[in-house]
């Protein structure tokens, strides 16, 4: 074989992100952690807090719909998986926050390897719509579910109390531990992104049926991915019940995960800062903004159509294209950096 | 080395007979060519081997592993690989990507079978795809599809690899490069049975050649005598009136 020519784009063989990347990377955390200190207004800090538990939720669902190409709507109910688990925990056992928290990402990962298990004989829009009506279901049983459920009116939670001495009701302090639990996840979901588990998920959304011909289980590796997601979901869960004191089975239906996916569709689920952006995009600046809720859901609309026409990667990876674009122009027509591969792009 | 023995083997998709007891034994120290008219089973035979159809009847042993509707990632695991008809790759990722996922799988297996790679760009120099590591795959020519399709194959450590139609698209110089990059696979062990309409390039390349025709087997046997069949004529150039 003598098909030989220089290589068009440079290899890139490292996971470790680039330069400009962890540049970004740094500013972004210093930004996050700084605002708390900007003192923003007791407003903008809660919707902050609402925001960064999102976004942690968010992380978890790039994974099964960013690197396997799995499409779940499920993910509000996943959530209230892990919030209700550690309210009856509480409730129940006096579990705190934090003794709660294993158990609500335990249960949340269960579930959402039920919620995966459909995804092995459907895909695309069935699938999607198959994850919606198992929200539902679950939002119609949290309303059914008596005394133990709380009915519709829900289950109040204690305050989230005090780690090494910090009191974490203290609004500014949730908001570092919620920040906290968000970059762990954004570091997490990198990692699995950048991992062979995450390499393999990519070739089962790029082809399935390869995919099994080299060894790979694929239905493994989907209920697996689901399940990993579900711990996010969980977590998230948890965090959100004891942030807000008081959960309700309206928290959890289709519409709340019809805002995740829009959220995800929005900033990207490929891209390390996609879900943050997609999560400040539609659950902090309308708020902060003010902007009216029936202009905000006309814009989403509208967003995400041109989202989906122009920028399917997300606001984030075309940010990213166009800085590579950008830095090509600078360095002349010759230059060819940048990822090798940018439609792969990785969280 | 390794034996795929497969026995009476049918499948049927309702009430079409694609393959009707199909009897052949692929070893993997030869090169073994399945030829046939469109419709004859080829394909049908190979899905069914490695898993993407469940046999409706007959027998299938790899090394002595009955393996007649297992999953296709088991069978994939146990050692036998494959390519498909239309140029198969992980569109949207590299090159490098592509043969790395195949081999971090190939590299799991402990049985020592098929060859070791230490590198995606070991195994790319040897299919000469190295220049284009950091491409995308869905922007590739053809011929370079079809070499990344046999790459990613053997990325899994196949001790038999099944290539359907590989040189279907390609051109007389890709068709030799073809030839010469399976002979240098099989030096390294690996078992080779092929599908393919060019007659010529099979005889050039396998040393026997099994016949389908209509989901039978007609023939089997070095190439010389098969081509030099008159069953095998029939079918090809039509019966006399």
């Amino acid at each position: 074989m003598t098909n030989k020519r220089p290589p068009m784009v440079p290899v890139k063989n490292s996971a470790w992100p680039s330069p400009a990347a962890l540049a970004m990377a740094t500013l972004v955390v210093i930004g996050v952690f700084a605002f708390s200190w900007l003192n923003p207004g007791y407003r903008a800090l809660s919707f902050a807090v609402t925001t960064g538990v999102t976004a942690i939720v968010l992380y978890g669902m790039a994974i099964p719909f960013g690197q396997a190409g799995i499409m779940s709507l499920g993910y509000a109910g996943l959530m209230g998986f892990g919030a209700y688990t550690a309210a009856i925990l509480s409730r129940d056992f006096g579990l705190n926050m934090w003794e709660a928290m294993p158990f609500s990402a335990l249960v949340a990962a269960l579930c959402a390897g039920l919620f995966g298990l459909p995804s092995l004989r459907i895909s695309g829009h069935h699938f999607a719509i198959t994850t919606y009506v198992m929200c539902e279901l679950l939002r119609i049983a949290l309303i059914n579910g008596g005394k133990f459920t709380g009915a519709a009116s829900g289950l109040d939670l204690p305050p989230m109390g005090t780690v090494l001495g910090v009191k974490l009701d203290k609004l500014s302090n949730a908001y570092m531990l919620v920040a906290g639990f968000m970059f762990i996840s954004m570091l997490a979901a990198y990692c699995v992104a950048n991992s062979r588990y995450g390499r393999t998920l990519r070739s089962i959304r790029e082809n399935e049926q390869l995919s099994r011909s080299i060894g790979v289980n694929t239905n493994m590796y989907k209920v697996g991915a689901f399940m990993l997601s579900g711990l996010f979901a969980g977590v998230g869960g948890d965090l959100q019940a004891y942030n807000f004191r008081h959960i309700s089975p309206d928290l959890y239906g289709g519409a709340t995960s019809l805002y995740f996916a829009l959220m995800v569709m929005l900033g990207g689920p490929r891209t390390a800062f996609g879900p943050l952006a997609g999560a400040i995009i539609v659950t902090f600046l309308p708020e902060v903004m003010r902007i009216d809720p029936i202009d905000s859901r006309i814009a989403y609309g509208l967003a995400l159509i041109a989202v989906v026409m122009l920028i399917p990667g997300g606001v984030i990876a075309a940010v990213g294209r166009s800085y590579q674009w950008v830095m090509r122009t600078l360095r002349g027509p010759h230059a060819n950096a940048g990822s090798a591969d940018p439609r792969s792009a990785r969280v | 080395m390794a034996t795929l023995e497969i026995t009476g083997l049918r499948k049927t998709f309702g009430g079409v007979v694609a393959l009707a007891g199909v009897d052949v034994t692929i070893r993997s120290e030869e090169i073994l060519g399945v030829i046939g008219p469109n419709g004859s089973g080829k394909t049908t035979l190979f899905n069914t081997v490695c898993g993407v159809y469940r046999p409706t009847g007959g027998t299938i042993h790899w090394n002595g592993v009955d393996i007649a509707g297992k999953p296709a990632y088991l069978i994939g695991r146990l050692g036998l690989g494959r390519t498909f008809q239309q140029a198969m790759s992980f569109p949207s990722l590299t090159v490098r990507e592509n043969v790395q996922i195949a081999i971090e799988h190939g590299s799991r297996r402990e049985d020592g079978a098929g060859p070791r790679w230490s590198s995606p760009e070991e195994l790319l120099e040897f299919v000469g795809l190295e220049a284009f590591a950091g491409e995308v795959t869905s922007v590739m020519p053809f011929g370079n599809l079809r070499r990344l399709g046999i790459a990613v194959a053997l990325g899994a450590r196949p001790a038999q690899l099944l290539l359907d139609e590989p040189a279907a698209g390609l051109n007389e110089g890709e068709s030799v490069q073809l030839v010469h990059l399976l002979r240098r696979a099989h030096e390294l062990g690996v078992g080779i049975c092929i599908i393919d309409h060019h007659v010529g390039l099979m005889a050039e390349l396998c040393a026997r050649l099994v016949v389908l025709h209509f989901g039978n087997k007609i023939a089997d046997g070095p190439v010389e005598e098969v081509l030099n069949d008159p069953k095998v004529i029939e079918v090809y150039l039509g019966g006399e009136e």
